[in-house]
């Protein structure tokens, strides 16, 4: 109020001023014409309306600026900020104002500050409503869902993280997440190793991981999930990396606990299996002695029949752990020789129940190979009893190992049998194929090709067949020097295989005797 | 049971907790023939009493069996606060087929896992005389 006054007495103060000088030169106009000229009659009038006429022409024309000063300068000062005229008037500058500076130069900046309150208003207002969203989605999310910052700690966990992992969302916030959250990741990348290589290579990254697991296998109470991670490097909130989780507990529990069908049904052959085979030892042992040719021969044909079977069901579990990534391989430093005389030596019982023999040539000063032993064995084993099942009685097969040009282990297994047709020879590996003709005649599945190729290639090598129907057939697979593959990195990092610690394998080899 | 009847008695004792008959008693009888003196327990709570009672230098724990799992006899086995002292060697036996992680982390707490269908009884026998080794 007080320069709203002091604006109407510079007012006052300025009309007193042009009424005072109007006035004043009316007097001395009539004074002049009156007293010092002395006119009179028309003249006198004439000459004393003059004054006031003109002044009347020029005072209000002089004064009319000045006057309308502070209203000037208060318009400019709201067509400065008015959105529309911002840029096509300039500010005020109240510092050259005469009249009401102090009124027009508080007005002035009242009229800024409501316009920053204005301004603030808003952009607060589009927070807030931003907030409401990101908060609605976040809390209605049925999903855990955390947000950490730079130093990955929480910064925030919905409600749906507070009841998936059984802790209040207070105990969530502020700790760094792999202190909240005990994770296991399957694979060699985890969540730590990812971000720390994001950081200072992307604005921006994705990562899934699948089968994260908290607490042991089998124990009571482990989550298990898949983790998706989304990180941005410049988020200005202080926001860094998004993860969201997808609860998988109940179905990778089942599949930890082997309930799946493949694996249900392994369990119910062995059982029979087991016993068949015991008692056929039982009987071998003291029954067989005593029997005459043809029943011992039965015998053996009956222990030959299980063992079979057992190594079907063996097959099928493989096979579908292939299917689904589960085939780990480890491979070691093998000395090849032991590993050729040991298949061959343990199917010689089979083969030699019609008569076949096995010969071996293998080359001297061959490298140490890098090979998985136990799968490795499978391989050799279903080639041999391949070429045994397709042989004739008294045939021989000839297994061949050298060092090929390109270095490798080349092993060959070659049988005088009744060979494959060509129409069949490209399928032969695949999963399944057999050849319908001899389906009657001979036992087998059509999954050892299939497997043998999936090992051999899993230890980096090739497996083919040369083949002639009635000229007998001869697969051939390689494997690397070990010296190739420990340059290369692949080995296993233990030096035994674990179930041989425990005999295991020596038991395998014990099979047939 | 049957009593040690062979000529050369191991002066061992082996407990076997199986819950399928026939394949104990196939177990049995080799294991008897070899000269182990075999006590057979048909579920898991049975099976860990007589554990703890650490007179057998052998023990054959199946996993699927009634009551506690073999897994669990094992733990509670390997657990100084449940079973103090345990001498004798202990051989997971099943017909399960597991998952690679499951059963490495399994063989690490015993000192044997067998898979029953892959072994005869004589096998089995060979493989524990050659446990001590």
């Amino acid at each position: 109020m007080g320069y709203f006054q002091t604006f109407m007495r510079q007012f006052r103060a300025r009309l007193f001023l042009v009424m005072l000088i109007n006035n004043v030169l009316i007097l001395a106009d009539w004074y002049i014409v009156d007293q010092v000229v002395k006119l009179t009659g028309w003249w006198a009038f004439l000459a004393i309306i003059a004054v006031p006429l003109i002044s009347l022409g020029i005072i209000p024309w002089l004064s009319t600026r000045s006057l309308t000063q502070p209203t000037k300068f208060l318009w400019q000062a709201i067509m400065h900020i008015a959105p529309g005229t911002a840029s096509e008037v300039g500010a005020p500058a109240p510092e050259q104002l005469h009249l009401g500076r102090e009124l027009v130069t508080n007005l002035i900046n009242q009229l800024y500050q409501l316009t920053s309150v204005v301004q603030g208003m808003e952009q607060a207002g589009a927070k807030a409503a931003l907030d409401i969203h990101t908060n609605f989605i976040a809390s209605s999310l049925p999903l855990p869902l955390i947000v950490l910052d730079k130093e990955e700690k929480i910064v925030f966990a919905n409600e749906a993280t507070a009841k998936y992992f059984d802790k209040p969302a207070s105990e969530l916030a502020g700790q760094d997440i792999y202190t909240a959250v005990d994770m296991s990741f399957s694979t060699e990348e985890t969540l730590h190793s990812w971000l720390k290589s994001v950081k200072n290579k992307s604005v921006t990254a994705e990562h899934r991981w699948e089968r994260v697991r908290t607490g042991l296998p089998g124990q009571e109470g482990g989550l298990q999930f898949d983790l998706a991670a989304y990180y941005n490097q410049n988020n200005s909130s202080g926001y860094e990396s998004l993860l969201v989780l997808f609860d998988h507990t109940a179905t990778y529990s089942e599949d930890d606990q082997s309930l799946s069908f493949v694996a249900l049904s392994v369990h119910e052959l062995r059982t029979p299996l087991t016993l068949l085979r015991g008692y056929i030892e039982v009987f071998n042992d003291e029954i067989g002695p005593d029997l005459d040719e043809e029943m011992q021969r039965f015998m053996k044909q009956m222990d030959a029949a299980a063992q079979q079977l057992t190594a079907f069901v063996e097959n099928i579990l493989n096979v579908a752990k292939i299917e689904d990534n589960q085939l780990t391989l480890q491979l070691h430093e093998a000395n090849w020789p032991e590993v050729i005389d040991s298949v061959v030596k343990d199917m010689r019982l089979r083969a030699g129940v019609r008569g076949i023999t096995i010969t071996t040539n293998i080359a001297e000063n061959l490298p140490t190979a890098g090979a998985d032993q136990y799968s490795i064995y499978e391989v050799l084993a279903n080639l041999l009893d391949n070429a045994i099942k397709y042989s004739k009685d008294k045939d021989e097969i000839t297994v061949n190992v050298i060092e090929n040009k390109e270095g490798f282990i080349e092993t060959s297994v070659h049988d005088n049998g009744v060979g494959v047709d060509e129409s069949i020879l490209p399928h032969i590996f695949d999963k399944f194929y057999r050849n319908h003709r001899n389906q009657a005649q001979i036992g087998g599945t059509g999954l050892g090709l299939y497997l043998a190729k999936a090992i051999v290639e899993a230890h980096d090598g090739n497996i083919w067949v040369n083949s002639k129907v009635g000229a007998g057939s001869t697969f051939t697979f390689t494997v690397l020097p070990y010296a190739q593959l420990k340059g290369a990195g692949k080995v296993g990092t233990s030096p035994e295989i674990t179930r041989n610690a425990h005999g295991w394998i020596k038991n395998h080899a014990l099979f047939r005797d | 049971m049957q009593s040690d009847n062979s000529d050369t008695s191991t002066g061992k004792r082996v407990l076997c907790v199986e819950d399928e008959h026939f394949i104990s008693e196939l177990y049995t009888r080799a294991l008897t023939k070899a000269g182990y003196e075999v006590d057979v327990r048909l579920d898991g709570d049975e099976g860990l009493k007589a554990a703890q009672t650490d007179v057998y230098d052998i023990v054959l724990l199946d996993i699927m069996i009634p009551g506690i799992t073999g897994v669990e006899v094992l733990d509670a086995l390997r657990d100084p606060s449940k079973t103090p002292h345990l001498h004798g060697k202990v051989i997971i036996t099943t017909n399960l087929e597991q998952r690679e992680e499951v059963r490495s982390e399994i063989e690490r707490k015993a000192d044997g896992y067998i898979v029953k269908a892959e072994i005869t009884p004589r096998e089995l026998v060979e493989f524990l005389s050659h446990l001590d080794a």
